[in-house]
């Protein structure tokens, strides 16, 4: 009985979904049909107190503090800083600059909690000037797909807020989490960029004269700021000293003074910034409103235990659950963006999960890793899009370039699998203190 | 219809209530780096004093919560007719025309069914908060009717937005972007 309720309520999600119904209302939608068809609860009791109580959360304050950082630091010169401070330091490596494109997106993502604007930040800059010194595009294309995703893994995240608010779980720790993550990520990127530009020397320009230690520290000074930034907001809240949404608000005034001080906040950045923050909060609660009520409703027709107990009964390993799993997020990635993905997967997947025994943070972090995966897939791609603006090129080509680093990524999911510990150990030495 | 004092009117009351949605956005700010300037200054004061004060804002994680439902639920209507709430366009972009325009009315009324149940269901929340005299549980009891309120008129000016956007579609107009000629 279950089982076929749930079939009826994914068959009609998919067709509210794809008749273009927004996301949230679609959310909303299946919901109120399936306690009113399946549990015979009161339907609008339930939809005003879940909307009520998913959106008017201490812990979801952070959301809109961490993307009005973002849209502050975006409409500031940090762009500019980050290439003429990195270009310098990376012109040693094998694949030269196009490092900077990795090197940029991690540091970007520390301060923002958005692939995209991640993308487009680093983008803005790098892309002209590795184009103009004659870098293989394919590889500037694909560098710059791939690392944007780094935004939603390295902390503050977007989705994992969305997911730790969804599930109840300690945001802080979530957070801790993906830092180690973040930088095997990173480090599997770089190695790639090596091993490619090592196997066609061809394809590299020849090296830029040195520039002399001085004038490269000189040049990392245009650093400084966000490096205390990333410190001040990664720092107070590993240490515990701040809560996140403590650590958000300091970071909004942080990014403030310094887009003040490199002359970039007036009045019309401050707010297009303030109000672009606005729209795409009140987008994602929405879409967190949407879900909590999805979530009591699903409660309710008892199609999660159902699930749950008919995976269970198969026994599959946690190995073969995660595989499947992977392939079922990556086909729906395709079409839905990540907050969907997420949202959906813990009304209805994570009794199942956890009944197999899979931790709640590691399966977080497995989570966003493979939501980042779709983000660089067609035809459904945030990054892809980003990238289809700044360069003009048709998306497939894109897609192209990104998909090396999409197979890194599995790697990187493979990785995280084997080695639990990756996302597990560092929340467990914050527990410690 | 384009161009007369209604259209003027619903277009003033959707970019107003964004307008009041950062507001509410720029006090969770106010509030929360407020807290953490006088949580400073506590331990500022307390290696000088020998013991913490105490400094703190009553209520404050409570005030960040309520202004930020009051922030999303305004935001509602501005942030749909500014066509950032997320949908699937996979399909719909590549309709032909009349078939585009009854895709884009059913949204509309789908949309402005579930967002007016929700305005009914919020405002009768909002009712029983009000009479039964329900405050929040910390220092300050502040009466939850008040942020929900908010949520109540949000949900209400995003059932217009949903009207007045579908009325518009069934006449061949346009949704809002959805970020496709981006």
């Amino acid at each position: 009985m279950e089982l076929l309720a749930a079939v009826v309520l994914v068959v009609v999600l998919l067709g509210l979904l794809a008749s273009g119904l927004w996301v949230a209302v679609s959310l909303i939608g299946v919901a109120a049909i399936g306690v009113a068809a399946f549990a015979g609860a009161p339907v609008g009791r339930v939809l005003a107190s879940s909307l009520w109580s998913a959106s008017s959360q201490w812990a979801l304050a952070a959301l809109p503090m961490f993307i009005w950082m973002g849209e502050i630091l975006f409409r500031s010169r940090l762009s500019d800083d980050l290439f003429e401070g990195l270009a310098p330091w990376m012109a040693r490596l094998p694949g030269r600059l196009v490092h900077v494109n990795i090197v940029g997106c991690g540091l970007f993502a520390a301060v923002s909690g958005s692939s995209a604007a991640t993308c487009a930040t680093v983008g803005k800059m790098a892309l002209p000037e590795l184009a103009r010194r004659g870098y293989d595009e394919r590889l500037t294309i694909g560098t710059l797909a791939g690392s944007g995703t780094l935004g939603l893994l390295i902390p503050p995240s977007i989705i994992l807020i969305v997911y730790g608010v969804a599930i109840e779980e300690s945001i802080a720790r979530l957070f801790v989490a993906g830092v180690i993550p973040g930088i095997v990520l990173m480090a599997l990127f770089m190695g790639y960029v090596a091993a490619w530009s090592w196997l066609h020397p061809d394809r590299v320009p020849p090296p830029e004269p040195p520039v002399p230690l001085i004038r490269r520290l000189i040049g990392a000074r245009r650093l400084i700021p966000v490096m205390a930034l990333i410190i001040g907001v990664i720092g107070s809240i590993y240490t515990g000293l701040a809560s996140p949404t403590d650590a958000a608000a300091v970071g909004v005034a942080l990014a403030l003074v310094i887009s003040w001080a490199s002359g970039s906040l007036t009045w019309a950045t401050f707010r297009d910034s303030l109000m672009g923050a606005t729209r795409t909060s009140c987008m994602i609660a929405f879409i967190l409103g949407g879900a909590a009520f999805l979530t009591t409703a699903m409660g309710f027709t008892g199609i999660p235990r159902a699930l749950a107990e008919w995976i269970g009964a198969m026994g599959l390993s946690p190995g073969l659950l995660l595989a499947v799993l992977t392939v079922f997020f990556i086909a729906l990635g395709c079409f839905l963006d990540g907050i969907s993905v997420v949202v959906l997967t813990t009304a209805v997947i994570l009794p199942m999960v956890e009944a197999a025994g899979i931790d709640r943070i590691w399966f977080g972090i497995y989570l966003v890793l493979v939501v980042e995966m779709s983000q660089i897939t067609p035809p459904v791609g945030f990054n892809l899009f980003v990238l289809q603006g700044l360069t003009g090129k048709n998306i497939l080509t894109i897609a192209k370039a990104a998909l090396p680093f999409f197979c890194l990524m599995i790697v990187a999911v493979v990785l995280l699998v084997a080695f639990p510990g990756l996302a597990t150990w560092l929340p467990q030495q914050m527990a410690a203190r | 219809m384009t161009g007369g004092w209604a259209r003027r009117t619903l277009d003033r009351l959707y970019a107003g209530s964004g307008v009041v949605a950062a507001a509410f956005l720029v006090a969770i700010f106010a509030v929360v780096l407020a807290q953490v300037v006088l949580n400073t200054l506590d331990a500022a004061l307390s290696v000088v004093t020998g013991a913490p004060l105490g400094l703190l804002l009553p209520s404050y994680a409570e005030f960040a919560g309520y202004f930020l439902a009051a922030s999303t639920f305004f935001a509602l209507a501005y942030t749909f007719r500014s066509g950032s709430h997320i949908r699937v366009t996979l399909l719909v972009r590549n309709l032909p025309p009349g078939a585009r325009r009854v895709a884009e009315v059913w949204c509309c009324a789908a949309g402005a069914v579930l967002a007016g149940i929700a305005t009914l269901t919020a405002g009768r929340l909002t009712w029983e908060s009000w009479s039964y005299g329900d405050v929040s549980y910390g220092l300050v009891p502040i009466p939850i009717f008040l942020p929900q309120i908010a949520m109540t008129v949000g949900l209400g000016l995003l059932t217009i937005a949903f009207v007045d956007s579908g009325l518009a579609a069934a006449r061949g107009g346009t949704l809002p972007s959805d970020g496709e000629d981006d």
